[in-house]
This record gives C-alpha cells, sequence and structure tokens, in this order.
C-alpha cells in the first residue's frame, strides 16, 4: 500500500499483498528442491560464481531503498525526539516533548478526529463498494471486458486531479451535484456542500477518495472471486443452497483474505488521505487530515518538531492497524 | 420466473449505474471544459455543451484573450511530468527487473533478509519518509531539480515493481534457461538474450502500473519540486484550481491531466489488471 511516493491510489497499491505474500519467498528456493538430477549439485557449485553476479544486480535496489527508504525512515524516528528548528538553534534532545506539543496543538486534535472520520468512510464505503462491484462483474456477460475497463479508470487517474473535478461538481454556486438534488426537490436551494458543516464536508471528501480507490478492492476481491473452484457452487446449488447462503458460507469465507488485503489498503489510503484534502479542503481546520497538517505545520510553519513527531504516530500507527487486521482477517484459504 | 426476471434487471441496472459512477465526473470536466464560462455556470445545468468550442484548450496553451491569467505553464508542466514519469519508470524497471531476477533464480548470502527488508518497505506509508526526503534533497543541492525527484519516486515504486517481477520470474518455465545453461551460455548471458525477451509481458505490466503511480504523485513534488521549472502537472493544476480561473479552463487542465491516463486504461487495460492483481492474492 501506501509505498512513499504514493499515488493516491496506485502507490499505495500492493504494499501489504506484497508483505503477506512475501512468505512465498522462503518457501521457493531459487530451484524446486526434491529433482534428485545428479549434474544439477555439480552445477551449483559451479555456479558459486553467482554470489557477485547476484550482488552486482541487487546492489542498485538495496542502494536506492537504503538510501532513500530505510535512511529516512530512520531519521523521522530519531529525530521525532529532537528540538529541530532552523529559527532557533541549535538542535537538541527533548524526549517526549514533541509529541506533548503536538498531541496539544488543536489543529493537531481536530485532525485526528477528522482522520478517524475518513478511515471509518474510507473503509466502509471502499471495502463494501468494491465487493459489491467484484459480485457483480464476478460471471462473465457480453461488454465484461468494457465495463471492467471504465471501472478501473478512476484508480489510474492522479488524486488531484480528481479532486479538481469533484470540487467542480459540488460548487456551491453552479455545481451538477446542487443543480440535480434541486431538480429532484431534494434541497430547496442551492447549498455550500463542502466547508460548512463538519461530517458533511468529510464524507464528500472521503467520496472522492473512495471514487479513486475501489477499484482496486473491487480487483482483489474479483481475483479472489475467480480463483473459488465452480464444483464448490455446484455442489451447494446440487444441496439447494440459496443464493444468500452461498454468499454466506462459501463466498465471503473463501475471499477473507483478499478482503483482508482491501480492508488494509483502504486504511491505509484513507489514513493517508492527502490530495483530495489538499484541493477540497486547502488548509481549513473544517475536514483536515492528519497528512494535510502535517504538511501545513511542517512546511508552512516549518515546526520540523511536531511534524516530525505526528509522521512518527502516523506510521506507527497505520503499520499496528496493518498487522492488527491482517491478523484478524487473513487465514490462509484451502479449497 | 419472475424473480429471476427481476435479478436480472436489478443487475442491469447497477451495471449501469456503475458506468455511470465511474465516468461521469470525467465526462463532467470534458463537458465543462467544452462550454462558455456562462454556459458552465447556467442553472440548472445542460448535461450536454449547447455550443462546443475549444477556446479553454486555447488559452490554456497560451492563446486567445484569457490566456495570460490561466496558462501559467502548463506546457512546461505537461513536459516536467513526462520526464519525471518516463524517468522514474525506466530506472525503476532497469533496477527491480535486474535484482528481481537474482532473487527468483540466483543463491547468495543475505538473500532472505535484503528481500524481506524491501518488500517490508512497502508498508512504510507517506509520512515515514516526507521530511527526511526533504532535508536530504535540500542537503544535496536536488530539490527542484529532475534527479531529485526521479530518484525518490524510484525510492518508492522499487519495492512494488521488484515485487511483481519477482513473481514473473518465478512463474516463467526454468527449462530454456537450464539448456541455455547447459549450452554453455552464463548467467547474464542467459539473463539478457532468454529471460527478459520471455518475461516481456510481464515488464510491460509492470512498467505501465509504474508510470501510472508516476504520472499521479503529488505531495512529493509538491514538497520537492514545486518551482516553475520543474513541477509536474499535478502541481500546476492544484494552483490552478486556488487561483481565479475560470471554470472551463481548469475543467481543461484537468482533463489534459486525465488523457494519458485515460487512454492508458482503455487501450492497455489487460496489463493494469494483471499488474495491480499480480502479487495481491494469489
Amino acid at each position: 500500500m501506501s509505498s512513499r511516493p504514493d499515488a493516491g491510489a496506485p502507490g499505495q497499491a500492493t504494499a501489504i499483498s506484497g508483505g503477506t505474500l512475501a512468505g512465498r519467498a522462503g518457501r521457493h528456493p531459487s530451484r524446486p528442491s526434491g529433482t534428485p538430477v545428479r549434474w544439477r549439485d555439480r552445477r551449483f557449485r559451479r555456479r558459486s560464481g553467482d554470489g557477485p553476479l547476484a550482488y552486482f544486480m541487487i546492489a542498485p535496489l538495496v542502494v536506492f531503498i537504503g538510501a532513500l527508504a530505510i535512511y529516512p525512515t530512520v531519521l523521522t524516528v530519531v529525530e521525532a525526539f529532537f528540538h529541530l528548528d532552523p529559527l532557533t538553534p541549535p538542535d537538541h534532545f527533548v524526549g517526549f516533548g514533541n509529541f506533548t506539543d503536538a498531541f496539544s496543538n488543536p489543529q493537531v486534535v481536530t485532525a485526528m478526529e477528522n482522520t478517524g472520520w475518513y478511515a471509518l468512510f474510507g473503509v466502509v464505503l471502499t471495502v463494501g463498494l468494491g465487493t459489491a462491484i467484484a459480485l457483480l462483474l464476478q460471471r462473465p456477460f457480453f461488454g465484461r471486458g468494457v465495463v471492467l475497463a471504465v471501472v478501473v479508470l478512476p484508480w489510474a487517474l492522479p488524486g488531484v486531479v480528481e479532486g479538481v473535478i469533484w470540487s467542480w461538481i459540488y460548487n456551491p454556486t453552479a455545481g451538477v451535484l446542487n443543480s440535480v438534488l434541486k431538480s429532484l426537490h431534494l434541497i430547496g436551494q442551492y447549498q455550500l456542500f463542502v466547508g460548512a458543516h463538519r461530517i458533511e464536508s468529510i464524507f464528500l471528501i472521503a467520496l472522492v477518495q473512495v471514487w479513486q480507490i475501489t477499484p482496486l478492492a473491487a480487483l482483489v476481491v474479483l481475483a479472489a472471486l475467480q480463483s473459488v473452484p465452480d464444483e464448490l457452487y455446484e455442489s451447494a446449488s446440487v444441496d439447494g443452497a440459496s443464493g444468500l447462503r452461498v454468499v454466506r458460507s462459501i463466498t465471503l469465507p473463501l475471499v477473507r483474505p483478499a478482503l483482508a488485503i482491501a480492508t488494509v489498503e483502504a486504511l491505509v489510503m484513507s489514513l493517508n488521505i492527502f490530495d483530495q484534502v489538499y484541493v477540497l479542503n486547502a488548509n481549513a481546520t473544517t475536514a483536515s487530515s492528519i497528512m494535510t497538517t502535517t504538511y501545513f505545520i511542517t512546511f508552512q510553519d516549518l515546526n520540523f518538531g511536531q511534524g516530525y513527531a505526528l509522521s512518527l504516530t502516523a506510521t506507527v500507527v497505520t503499520v499496528l492497524l496493518s498487522i492488527v487486521i491482517i491478523k484478524v482477517l487473513y487465514r490462509k484459504v484451502e479449497y | 420466473m419472475t424473480r429471476r426476471r427481476w435479478s436480472s434487471l436489478g443487475r442491469l441496472v447497477s451495471l449501469v449505474l456503475l458506468v455511470l459512477w465511474s465516468l461521469f465526473p470525467v465526462y463532467w470536466a470534458l463537458k465543462t471544459s467544452l462550454s462558455t464560462n456562462a454556459a458552465a455556470q447556467q442553472a440548472p445545468v445542460q448535461m450536454l455543451p449547447s455550443h462546443p468550442s475549444i477556446t479553454s484548450y486555447q488559452a490554456l496553451f497560451g492563446a486567445g484573450p484569457e490566456a495570460a491569467d490561466a496558462a501559467g505553464g502548463i506546457g512546461q508542466a505537461l513536459v516536467n511530468i513526462v520526464v519525471e514519469t518516463v524517468g522514474a519508470t525506466v530506472l525503476t524497471l532497469a533496477i527491480a527487473v535486474l535484482a528481481a531476477y537474482a532473487f527468483a533464480r540466483l543463491r547468495f548470502r543475505l538473500k532472505n533478509l535484503v528481500f524481506y527488508t524491501v518488500i517490508g518497505t512497502l508498508t512504510l506509508p507517506v509520512y515515514a519518509t516526507l521530511i527526511p526526503l526533504y532535508r536530504i534533497m535540500s542537503d544535496l543541492h536536488l530539490v527542484n531539480s529532475y534527479i531529485g525527484i526521479i530518484f525518490v519516486y524510484t525510492s518508492g515504486f522499487l519495492p512494488l515493481a521488484m515485487w511483481i517481477m519477482y513473481n514473473v520470474f518465478l512463474a516463467l518455465p526454468l527449462g530454456i534457461e537450464e539448456a541455455a545453461r547447459i549450452d554453455g551460455a552464463g548467467a547474464l548471458q542467459t539473463f539478457a538474450r532468454i529471460v527478459l525477451p520471455t518475461a516481456r509481458p510481464g515488464i510491460a505490466a509492470t512498467a505501465i502500473v509504474t508510470f501510472l503511480f508516476g504520472w499521479g504523485q503529488f505531495i512529493f513534488p509538491l514538497v520537492l519540486s514545486s518551482s516553475s521549472a520543474t513541477q509536474p502537472l499535478t502541481v500546476l493544476l492544484a494552483a490552478i484550481d486556488s487561483r481565479n480561473v475560470p471554470y472551463p479552463i481548469i475543467n481543461a487542465a484537468a482533463v489534459v491531466a486525465v488523457a494519458i491516463p485515460a487512454v492508458i486504461v482503455f487501450f492497455l487495460n489487460r496489463w493494469i489488471v494483471t499488474g495491480i492483481t499480480a502479487g495481491s492474492v494469489k
């Protein structure tokens, strides 16, 4: 998921998938074991020359990941406990000082509550809609390929662009949402949707991100659905199970791992929501997220200490929540 | 039987709603970009542009009366986003393919440790690296440079690209490689002559997904390359949106930013689905 340079959605594509499935690496020796052919062993011995070659092949990866992912993360962990202010030097150790500063900052407290709402709306809507879409597209029908391409589209678009497009849809004086709701007599007059009420603003901004990331959840669940053997469904229908019963007793348990992955991805992406909030909420507190607040505190107020404290807290919470969800939801499936 | 008819009707309605949900926002931006400013703000809205015109696009690219206000260097921003995205994609692929092959086929010490560490960085959120990367890039004088942003993108895209390519290589049949080795080809030669051509579909899928990630970047270039000489289209678009620019021109800029990913989705969709689901659930 949220790989660092993260595209709203794309970057975050598959962190967990990666993480969880990496388990395979260990189970896949570089060659299938149990092949008793003799010459193969000799080849291995001769191939001890692979060592230097292998190091040469992974060197660029190690350098990039080491210098631009691991080293910065270590810096975040360390510097969160230091006073770092270009305006009031020198830098010095302050223990949890940055954290107490950050958590007593009302802006931060609001942003944390808001982000809780973002996560709630984001996870429920993304996983719910994604699963519904996957079930809808599960069986082949005429034009399924086209529909699939259409469904993937929002995932491929930049989050900022989506923010811009949707802010025009939500526009208080000429937006299409106002116009449609008014023609349906659902509202009496045009309204300010984003910026007036906190929860409403958060919901509408979360919806923009849901629009973007639902395709990912749908594809992950769809892939799992399609790997469920047909015989299971056949024997269920022979036994006279109803549609709902089949979904509950066969489909859901078998796509659990996929649901776990989709949930974690949605959670991480909504905890990291930035692009959509930046465009639709700017630096107002109404619908601020932890990510936007961290950005403004760090790069506008130049308060690196609080920025680091928030970053470290958010990183730890994100990683821990991901692990918990995976532990609870993810179980190996055997057919 | 009536129940069955109802359920297929329900399916059809759901599919129509799904397509509308996915396409309408993009359609709406396109429609607005082709309208005049007055027509765009009519109430109630018109679902089709009454007199479609491309004046907003002309203004955006520096022609017409509204150009000076609106354009703000979209041409440069387009060049920037292409250079940065393509640069990061090429670099990511080159590094990921080499490493993934080593992890999939070669034997060496510390293999698992390095592999899991790299994959583990996938779980790091943006927060973990943003501020330090800004400080590191400032120290190296790489803020507002193509190289700086390309390096940062690459470090972020590498783990996933490597993971996808690793699975691609694992899935290749071992036989041809062994035959080549028996015929006396070295590991490197086997890799270049046999493995790479066979893995081309996997490489294409990885490249496309990586390109889309790069195209969508926002917070990293906002922090690391926001000068007009290096800012990608996404950063400029957010700036245009906060200026007092007529709605059709803002939407025209959005459509420009949407065009390339949309073309990729419609023509290379199969690769994307492969790329996304590779590794997620198997």
